[in-house]
């Protein structure tokens, strides 16, 4: 018949328990009275007894987890006997007593008596014997281990069954008598430390890299940040924690806007050797769109908004380690060639890195556009000390309702971003939705031109 | 045929390195000007011990209460140059041979680094040629230091390089500079008989040591006669045809001047940068010397450089190690020197030998620190011998127990400070320097009753009569 290991009760007081070490493994034979498991409950730290001899079949108890005392944290079979199959999977948290009801109408042998607890351990002592639980200190009697140059990992600093373990192994490593010293106040055992030293002798230096990979663990390459990524990471950071982001989106119809690009292409082609792109359409639009809400193209200082008078549009360049964001100046006033044309060679030299100062810094509102990847939209941080950033996803085709017919569409979803502090969410809806009616009524917008 | 491995200097650093890369299979060469070995073989530790130790038995003697007529006892100078020059002979010869069983290439001539592979040489008297190496070690040493100002003749005026081939011996020395070298060389001198007076800018002598180091030894040479000068400045060096008088400015800010038949001018080490074009090779630098990494690599790919050249503590087993680093390097392998674990031995009128930390240093670098000593008054050997002048110093770290300084001041004390290298070296306790078993009658024990005195155990001390 299979015994089931529950958490006893530790005291009238005492409602939960966690098992801070197993000390038999799953498959392991044990004997009745033999220490099973260590358990903490309220500060109290003790071995538990197994109940029963056989094999120790299953641990449903991991170890770290708090549950109720009496809570089934293990099975033990007779030699031979299968594992009853409703202990087959371990749940989460173990099983409580009261789930186990239903497992006893299974064949499980009814607990009859709590799992014996061996005496609590005493409390730490300043300067007294080190605390240990008595696998540990038998352990550390067999293998000549001083307990008191043991680091132990149980709650409190209890030296439990594993860190001595750690302890004998550590003892056939060749290390430095400082290196050894180092390793065992910080816990972590000597095995698999490379040493340094002569004849790979572990040093202190040694032990001292060690700690710091397994207190940063999986790391993996380290990779100095260059100039313009400390940059990037600096004014992203101040942007994300200082100005307060609204985002807004809305769809775009393109198709107006595509056929309109489509007409004048030739003519830009054959007059001025540009092609315009639709960004050059979304800076030309936006430049106008912020003459009717100047506070787009404000910048807060202190406790002043101040409006600036030249509305300079950035576009957001990729660049290998990085990005870039080149402002087109006074883009509300130049005519279409003259926005192609610039950002035509601000793009290059960007990409060149040949752009000079004023032109990265003089921007007063940017343009952010993810549209040749598969991105339907995005929110954007902006790009300090601006107030407003416009996120630009891929143009996609849709269905659409149209008067009783269903049509092919063309959109594209348009994302604002904008420094609550400066602006509220009525005027950055208002904005958008403006930009929105520009970009729609192409041939109408660009009249004004 | 490129070589693998060129080095230009054949110093303590340059031939260690030579000898190490050719242990594994390099191709090298190694350049040198003037006579392999540098300046500790040639004009530094070995011919200043030789007089050094031929100096000290003469003032034993000569103070011995048990030899009979050893008043007139006298000291043939030029036998003890001629013994210099035969010890260096010696040496040097071995070293060469040594260099060739290995199989080094030696090119004598001034080697000039053209480009991080090539090198110009350029032999007395003959024709330039120019080499290749796939990596180049720089070792060209130091030189001593002339202050703007002075002058050296070689005759009353000298730097250690005139001194040490000198055929005459002074009566009355003024040593401006006393730190290392100017100590060793008072030494030699007031063992021979001379009057010194040492004339030092520093606060200290010895101004790196421990400060009761310092104190010991400034004591000692006061009682042996020796007027001790800190703070001061040289003004000005004037000579006539067999004498010179120092004026110099004191602490005080009194000028006052010390005459004397001899000058030595012991006021520190400049790197050699001979055959280095400066403007032309763009190497970097700290501030005089050359900047490397702890790897001993410079700022060109491929050169490295090592010893005096790149400054630190101007001594010949630094040099060593760094070369062992830099071809360690070569192989892939870190191998950093640590500056804390090169021991400093200074052959005053009384030895010293240390290594890390002094007091001062540890009490920065760590929040507790413990200090122990064990004087050679407590010693029998150091009686037997009849040197019980002397102690050692010992700080440790409380906590874990680390040696961080060791500073022993008397009677081969620069043997004695190996055993603290090692210990330092094997990362040992505290504890560890008294676990093994000494022989007695030696100074050794002191190190070991010191390691015991640091809790409190030492038994040739009566209870709590020394405190730590």
């Amino acid at each position: 018949m299979a015994t089931e290991v529950v958490i006893p009760m530790l005291g009238v007081t005492i409602e939960t328990g966690i098992i801070v070490e197993w000390l038999k493994k799953e498959g392991d034979p044990v004997q009745k009275g033999e220490s099973l498991f260590v358990v903490e409950a309220d500060k109290v730290v003790t071995e538990v007894e197994a109940p029963a001899s056989g094999i120790l079949a299953k641990i449903l108890l991991p170890v770290g987890q708090k549950v109720p005392v009496l809570t089934v944290v293990a099975i033990i079979t007779e030699p031979g006997e299968a594992l009853p199959k409703e202990y087959g999977e371990p749940p989460a948290a173990g099983r409580s007593a009261n789930a186990s009801v239903e497992a006893r109408n299974h064949g499980a042998e009814p607990v009859t008596e709590p799992a014996k607890v061996r005496k609590p351990l005493p409390q730490t002592v300043p300067d007294g014997p080190p605390r240990a639980v008595p696998a540990a200190r038998k352990l550390a009697r067999e293998k000549g281990i001083d307990l008191a140059r043991v680091q132990g990992s149980g709650p409190e600093g209890v030296i439990l069954y594993k860190d001595v373990a750690t302890a004998v192994k550590s003892a056939h490593v060749a290390a430095s008598r400082l290196a050894r010293q180092a390793a065992e106040r910080s816990g972590i055992g000597l095995e698999g430390i490379a040493g340094s030293g002569v004849r790979g002798r572990i040093m202190k230096s040694d032990v001292a890299r060690a700690i710091k990979e397994a207190a940063a663990p999986h790391l993996g390459k380290v990779v100095q940040m260059d100039r313009m990524r400390q940059v990037i990471a600096r004014r992203m950071a101040e942007s994300a924690f200082t100005a307060p982001h609204i985002h807004f989106f809305t769809e775009l119809r393109m198709d107006a806007l595509l056929s309109f690009r489509q007409q004048v292409l030739q003519d830009f082609e054959n007059r001025y050797r540009l092609r315009p792109s639709i960004n050059d359409f979304l800076i030309k639009a936006a430049a106008l769109t912020i003459r009717d809400f100047p506070l787009m193209n404000a910048t807060l200082r202190g406790e002043e908004i101040h409006i600036l008078p030249e509305i300079n549009i950035c576009l957001a360049v990729a660049l290998p380690g990085g990005l870039i964001t080149p402002a087109i100046p006074s883009a509300d006033q130049c005519g279409l060639s003259e926005i192609v044309r610039q950002r035509e060679d601000l793009v290059r030299r960007a990409r060149a890195g040949t752009l000079n100062i004023d032109e990265i810094e003089r921007g007063t509102f940017t343009i952010s556009s993810l549209a040749q990847y598969d991105i339907t939209h995005f929110t954007a941080i902006l790009n300090p000390p601006q107030s407003g950033i416009l996120s630009v996803g891929k143009t996609r085709s849709q269905l659409e309702l149209n008067n009783g017919q269903v049509v092919s569409v063309q959109t594209c979803m348009l994302g604002l971003s904008v420094d609550h502090r400066v602006i509220d969410g009525a005027m950055a809806a208002e904005f958008l939705q403006s930009l929105k009616w520009r970009l729609e009524k192409p041939t109408f917008s660009f009249l004004h031109v | 045929m490129i070589y693998d491995l060129a080095i230009v200097g054949s110093g303590p650093g340059g031939y260690t390195a030579a000898i190490c890369a050719a242990r594994e299979g390099m191709r090298v060469l190694l350049v040198e000007r003037d006579r392999l070995g540098g300046t500790c073989l040639n004009r530094g530790c070995i011919p200043t011990k030789s007089y050094y130790y031929d100096a000290k038995l003469f003032h034993a003697a000569r103070s011995s209460d048990v030899l009979l007529n050893n008043s007139h006892i006298a000291v043939d100078f030029a036998k003890m140059l001629e013994r210099k020059r035969r010890v260096v002979g010696t040496l040097c010869r071995g070293l060469e041979h040594i260099i060739h069983s290995h199989g080094i290439t030696v090119a004598v001539g001034q080697g000039d680094l053209l480009s991080p592979r090539e090198i110009r040489i350029t032999p007395h008297g003959s024709e330039p040629y120019q080499v290749r190496a796939a990596n180049i070690i720089l070792a060209t040493g130091s030189r001593p230091t002339v202050p703007r100002g002075f002058t050296v003749d070689g005759r009353i005026v000298q730097t250690t390089d005139e001194a040490l081939n000198s055929p005459d011996l002074p009566q009355q020395v003024v040593i401006i500079g006393a730190g290392v070298i100017g100590i060793e060389m008072a030494s030699i001198y007031i063992n021979l008989g001379a009057r010194v007076s040492l004339i030092e800018m520093l606060p200290d002598i010895l101004f790196t040591e421990d400060a009761d180091v310092r104190a010991a030894m400034r004591e000692i040479l006061i009682r042996r006669g020796a007027k001790v000068h800190l703070e001061s400045v040289v003004l000005e060096i004037s000579k006539s045809e067999e004498e010179a008088m120092v004026l110099f400015k004191n602490a005080a800010g009194e000028v006052l001047e010390e005459p004397a038949d001899r000058v030595l001018l012991a006021t520190g080490r400049s790197p050699v940068l001979d055959g280095l074009d400066v403007n032309r090779l763009d190497m970097a630098f700290s501030g005089r010397f050359v900047r490397v990494d702890k790897r001993m690599r410079t700022s060109i790919s491929g050169v490295y450089a090592i010893g005096d050249l790149v400054g630190g503590m101007m001594l010949a087993h630094k040099a060593a190690a760094e070369g062992e680093a830099a071809v360690a390097d070569l192989k892939g392998v870190s191998r950093p020197v640590q500056p804390h674990r090169i021991p400093r031995c200074i052959w005053g009128l009384a030895e010293i030998g240390a290594i890390g930390l002094t007091e001062e240093e540890a009490k920065a670098a760590r929040p507790r620190i413990r200090v122990s000593r064990f004087p050679y008054q407590a010693s029998g050997a150091a009686h037997a011998l009849g040197e019980t002048d002397g102690f050692v110093k010992l700080i440790g770290d409380p906590e874990s127990g680390e040696i961080l300084g060791v500073h022993i001041i008397g009677a081969h004390a620069t043997e004695l400070i190996s055993e603290a290298s090692t210990a330092m070296s094997l990362e040992a306790f505290v504890e560890d320097l008294c676990e093994g078993i000494k022989p007695h009658p030696t100074v050794s024990e002191t190190l070991s009753e010191a390691a015991l005195n640091w809790n409190n155990k030492a038994v040739h001390l009566p209870a709590s009569r020394w405190p730590r």
